[in-house]
């Protein structure tokens, strides 16, 4: 059975008959067993899988109206909630979490009879590139098992890549579904803020966070936004997007239209020379797609990641405050404790790098330095959003590399803080200014994938997805070697 | 200049217990040293925008039944109260 093929092709192959969904759950199940010891992509499989998968099948048979997923495989991280099974967030301190409620983005894929395979992998809380912050240990890059899968939503990329699922659910605050989808080559969406509702995603940063589809291909991608976009009324920042069919004219080309590639995303420091020559290529490819591309200049960029950490640790000292080990958490003797030092001890579960953006997010907003800080973070946001408001005036969409650098080996930058928040550059603008930006797989360059992002105006995935889909007809990339 | 002091006791404020103090305290820092670039950008003219609903946008506030006892779900209570050590 050929598990690398696309959520489209596998519901064709369901409806004539050519596999049950069974058979299919049955061998993805299988691949799971062989390769997720090395690849660790999951944290907790669906027990009832092969079962759901079998109530699918017994509906295919008695001509029962069936949902549109025809029971293809997904897997989902482990920060949006489940009813009934384990959401750890990849931490210590939700170890033994069971979620009492599912998520409206399971809860619509559920209905549209997917099946879900399991949760996966991520950084702590997801916070993190590359999910050496997870408490269970990292997953390993599919494309070379010595190196990074990025993150943080590094679990989901990891089974999309390795064909231990045909799609996965992540989350992106500033760009932990496209950072892992360039580093292990698969199609990453962050859809505009309030497209996809997150009720059930564990909070982390409210204000800028997405859930997004990651996938074999861009039209999986638009479909997959077909189901679990749209108004949610257990989430008020949700926005109607009028039933929008995103496969919808997909193949319509880019033919006239122009395209930004953002100045500050393509000349940076940090921009690896393999990063920098795929980038040109994508622009030549481009152009032979009919667009006309030109450089834009968002000078406000370099200032991104610094307002972005600011923001979302602010966020996420707020946020991670409820784990207090009172209403959620494991077993710690209160006998000798007074309340806050309960607290304060039991909180030592939570891994260094949570530890450290709950500091800082005591530290940015708070009376003496708020003003050096968070409102600044705050007003680079608001002159960031009339940036690229302009630019989107002129142009269609503004390109740059998602990552300015490859996949890297374990440990090569987890004791740089600096280095490693810069692996955000090319992917916070779309978080501040909530805008959509999708991550297309480009190249295989050293054995390590290379992925390019595109941004466009706001509820503009349509156009987004038909210049993701021109991108992806002019690659021809080579299958995982695992 | 970030004095580490402050951000320690900020982090108490925080209830996090600082076990191995250096390793954090001095990450943080760094972290908030390269923050010091906020400094060097013009945002004299900039106001801070935010987005805003309307009261009629909102869900109703409306009781929505729901069919488990949350409560029990969580590892200490007792009736309807949430177990918790004691205050000084």
């Amino acid at each position: 059975m050929n598990l690398n093929t696309s959520i489209l092709k596998y519901i064709e192959d369901v409806k004539s008959g050519s596999f049950t969904v069974e058979e299919f759950t049955a061998a993805t199940l299988q691949r799971i067993k062989d390769v997720d010891e090395a690849v660790h992509a999951y944290l907790s499989l669906n027990d009832s899988a092969i079962n759901d998968a079998k109530k699918i099948d017994q509906k295919i048979s008695s001509g029962e109206k069936i949902g549109q997923c025809y029971g293809f495989p997904i897997s989902i991280k482990d920060n949006i909630c489940i009813t009934g099974t384990k959401t750890t967030c990849a931490s210590k301190i939700l170890e033994n979490f069971i979620a009492p409620y599912t998520s409206t983005v399971v809860n619509h894929l559920q209905n549209e009879d997917a099946v879900i395979t399991g949760k996966t992998n991520l950084d702590e809380f997801a916070m993190g590139l590359t999910t050496e912050f997870s408490a269970y240990g990292p997953t390993k890059n599919p494309w070379n098992l010595d190196y990074v899968p990025g993150g943080s939503s590094g679990g989901s990329a990891a089974s999309v890549a390795a064909n231990e699922c045909l799609a996965s659910l992540g989350s992106d605050t500033g760009g932990s579904v496209r950072n892992p989808a360039s580093f292990c080559s698969v199609v990453g969406l962050k859809p505009t803020y309030g497209l996809i509702s997150r009720y059930g995603l564990i909070s982390y940063a409210n204000s800028i966070e997405q859930i997004g589809p990651m996938t074999k291909t861009v039209k999986d991608s638009a479909f997959l936004l077909n189901i679990i976009a749209g108004q949610d009324a257990n989430d008020d920042t949700t926005i109607d997007n009028d039933n929008a069919n995103y496969l919808e004219n997909i193949e319509n080309g880019i033919e006239g239209k122009k395209i930004g590639i953002i100045k500050e995303m393509t000349t940076s420091d940090g921009l690896s020379s393999e990063v920098s020559a795929a980038t040109k290529d994508a622009i030549n490819d481009f152009e032979s797609l009919g667009a006309s591309c030109e450089e834009v200049t968002l000078p406000t960029i370099p200032y991104t990641v610094a307002a972005y950490y600011t923001i979302t640790s602010t966020e996420a000292g707020s946020n991670l405050a409820r784990y207090d080990n009172i209403r959620y958490g494991y077993e710690m003797d209160s006998e000798g404790y007074e309340y806050n030092s309960y607290i304060s001890k039991s909180r030592t579960r939570f891994g260094p790098e949570v530890t450290r953006r709950i500091i800082l997010g005591g530290f940015v907003p708070s009376a003496g330095h708020a003003g050096k800080y968070f409102l600044k973070a705050l007003k680079v946001k608001s002159k960031l959003i009339s940036e690229i408001n302009s630019a989107f005036e002129k142009f269609d969409y503004l390109i740059a590399p998602t990552a300015p650098v490859q996949p890297f080996r374990f440990g090569e930058k987890i004791d740089d803080p600096v280095t490693l928040m810069l692996l955000d550059y090319n992917t916070v603008t779309a978080n501040l200014t909530g805008k959509p930006a999708i991550s297309v797989p480009y190249r295989i360059s050293n054995g390590l994938p290379i992925g390019m992002q595109i941004m466009a105006n706001s509820l503009q995935e349509k156009s987004l997805f038909q210049a993701a889909y021109a991108l992806e007809t002019k690659t021809k990339l080579p299958e995982v070697p695992l | 200049m970030v004095d580490e002091d402050e951000i320690i006791r900020v982090a108490k404020l925080m209830k996090i217990d600082l076990e191995d103090h250096g390793e954090h305290v001095s990450r943080v820092k760094k972290m908030l040293e390269y923050f010091d670039i906020l400094d060097q950008i013009d945002l004299s003219s900039e106001e801070i925008t935010s987005q805003q609903k309307s009261l009629n946008e909102l869900r109703k506030d409306e009781f929505i039944p729901y069919d488990k006892k949350l409560i029990e779900s969580l590892k200490n209570f007792r009736e309807h109260y949430v177990r918790a050590p004691k205050m000084n």
